[in-house]
């Protein structure tokens, strides 16, 4: 029972961090109609720019995280001006797009790379990494502040998409931006505003998960991996098919661990979700989410 | 209301617009009638915005409007009705005239409820269908979304581009008496039809073209007595080859 839980919160607290990356490629996705491959990069730009501001600039947490969220923003406002934005208004395809943001990944990893090197970073903490024991079950707040920051980003998502106006019209804009446009949408704003949030989302995810993965310039590439994993496991249908997703894929790698070794747990993983795939080409929820009202 | 000079417009680097000038009166309904591929549709959207103006001018109220974008030509109030319905089909019927409103999304809420009214009375089907997916609705239903949502702008000049492609004759009927409805309300219409003989019933002026140039004008009841016209929408010959 014990073990049980154990595994069920290490499974929680990784899979809260695929579920993160692929809520936010699921949010870009469902304005722009494309995968940014440079999302993961948001979290290392997170976790490496938390070094910066709280470790090097000694700026307390509630400065420092602030000032990480507002760089991600920034970069992620770029990622659309210089890259996604030129490439739409030439009539690219999404593939070439994709291949866009791709570019903008490997951008991001060289700079990181002159910024702060190739060594892994100890990655200052917000909450404490020192256990505490409930119900026998041990984890750290760290770890908890992960699971509740993923639960608060999806409550927000959903009713920010599905209870507001505004969410309405980035679902319109993902549907047809060119017909947005004929209700008066700015629908490249939109646009924007999914990667400017998702790139907060990703230096957030990025500052908590930090303090456990410890900080690297390479770390990106995994995660938005697992993120669109996750993105494709859970169904193209919405951010919270996504964020099941990688729920799932988190519990799953927790348990493949556990009982047979991480060295081999990719593989297994991989494979059971392409299992899952030819069963369900459509993803845990796809279907269940475009039959949705 | 609507002046528009010298219009040349296309795709790229072809041009399908070769210098187009018309106008359009407060109140008025405009039709224009043409084969396919005249370039009605090209004109349409240039007049949205959704396709660059190579040169030539757009007036609205006076005003010069060519270098608007495409959403501030609705916030002044053009309001089109695309060719094809093009609704948000994942989307709810209610959702869908909620955002054929966003150009009023100020306005108090009385308003917005007052013109909600006014489509669903205009079209009471739609009251019933309000919580269904707009691509699951029949074909008649939907041009009644498509128009619903476009009235929910408020619009000042409404573009209509083939409303009544592939409906059913009844429901044809039933469309062209609703946009007879609001031609009695004032309602400042640009209409781009098939159904010539129709169109130019309901006209005031019209409008003939022809591979991307305005080959005939006049007021509408002038027209729709003219053998050439007759003979073009009917089909029986090309209006440029005689
Ligand atoms: N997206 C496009 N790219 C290139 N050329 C186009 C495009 N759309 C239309 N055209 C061309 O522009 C010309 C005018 O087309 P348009 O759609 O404006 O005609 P239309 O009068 O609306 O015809 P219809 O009655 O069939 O709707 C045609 O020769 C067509 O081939
Ligand atoms: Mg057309």
């Amino acid at each position: 029972m014990q073990t049980f839980g154990i595994l069920i919160l290490s499974g929680l607290t990784n899979g809260s961090v695929y579920a993160l990356v692929g809520l936010s490629l699921a949010m870009t996705y469902g304005a722009s109609r494309v995968i940014n491959f440079a999302q993961g990069e948001f979290v290392m730009l997170g976790a490496l720019s938390t070094v910066l501001f709280v470790t090097t600039f000694s700026l307390p947490m509630v400065v420092g995280i602030p000032m990480v969220l507002i760089v991600c923003a920034t970069v992620g406002f770029l990622v659309e001006r210089l890259a996604y934005r030129p490439l739409v208004r030439r009539g690219s395809q999404p593939l070439t797009i994709m291949i866009g943001t791709l570019a903008c990944a490997s951008i991001m990893t060289g700079t990181a790379l002159l910024i702060w090197g190739p060594n892994q970073l100890f990655v200052p903490n917000a909450f404490s990494l020192e256990g505490v024991t409930i119900a026998g079950i041990t984890s750290t707040p760290q770890q908890l502040a992960i699971i509740a920051t993923f639960a608060f980003l999806m409550a927000l998502i959903w009713f920010m998409l599905y209870r507001t106006t505004f969410g309405l019209t980035i679902r319109a804009v993902g549907i047809d931006p060119a017909v947005a446009t004929l209700m008066g949408i700015r629908a490249e704003t939109i646009i924007a505003f999914s990667f400017v949030f998702s790139a907060i989302v990703g230096g957030l995810t990025g500052g908590l998960v930090g303090p456990l993965l410890g900080g690297h310039v390479s770390m990106g590439i995994m995660l938005t991996i697992k993120g669109f994993m996750a993105v494709i496991l859970g169904g193209m249908g919405s951010p919270f098919a996504a964020a099941a997703g990688g729920i799932a894929i988190g519990l799953l790698e927790a348990t493949v661990a556990f009982y047979g070794n991480s060295f081999y747990a990719e593989p297994i993983i991989f494979g059971l979700i392409l299992m899952m795939l030819i069963i369900r080409p459509t993803g845990l929820l796809g279907e269940w989410e475009a039959n949705r009202k | 209301m609507l002046r528009i000079e010298g219009l040349k417009s296309g795709y790229g680097k072809s041009e399908v617009l070769h210098g187009v000038s018309m106008s359009i009166n407060a109140g008025q309904v405009v039709t224009i009638i043409g084969a396919n591929g005249a370039g009605k549709s090209t004109l349409v959207n240039t007049l949205s915005k959704l396709l660059p103006i190579m040169s030539g001018r757009i007036e609205f109220d006076g005003r010069d409007i060519t270098a608007l974008s495409a959403s501030d030509v609705v916030d002044l109030g053009i309001i089109q009705v695309p060719e094809g319905r093009k609704l948000f089909g994942p989307l709810t019927v209610d959702e869908n005239l909620t955002l054929g409103s966003y150009r009023v999304r100020h306005a108090p809420k009385a308003e917005l409820t007052d013109r909600r009214k006014f489509v669903l009375d205009l079209f009471p089907r739609l009251a019933e269908r309000a919580t269904q997916r707009a691509a699951t609705l029949s074909g008649g239903e939907q041009q009644m979304v498509a128009l619903g949502r476009a009235l929910m702008a408020g619009p000042r000049l409404l573009l209509l581009d083939e409303l009544t492609l592939g409906l059913a004759p009844i429901v044809i009927d039933e469309m062209f008496e609703t946009l007879e409805r609001l031609k009695r309300e004032g309602l400042t219409m640009l209409l781009v039809e098939q159904r010539a003989d129709a169109a130019l019933a309901l006209a005031d002026h019209a409008y003939v073209m022809a591979t991307g140039d305005v080959v005939a004008e006049g007021p509408a009841p002038d027209l729709r007595n003219d053998e050439r016209v007759r003979k073009a929408y009917l089909g029986e010959s090309d209006i440029t080859s005689d």
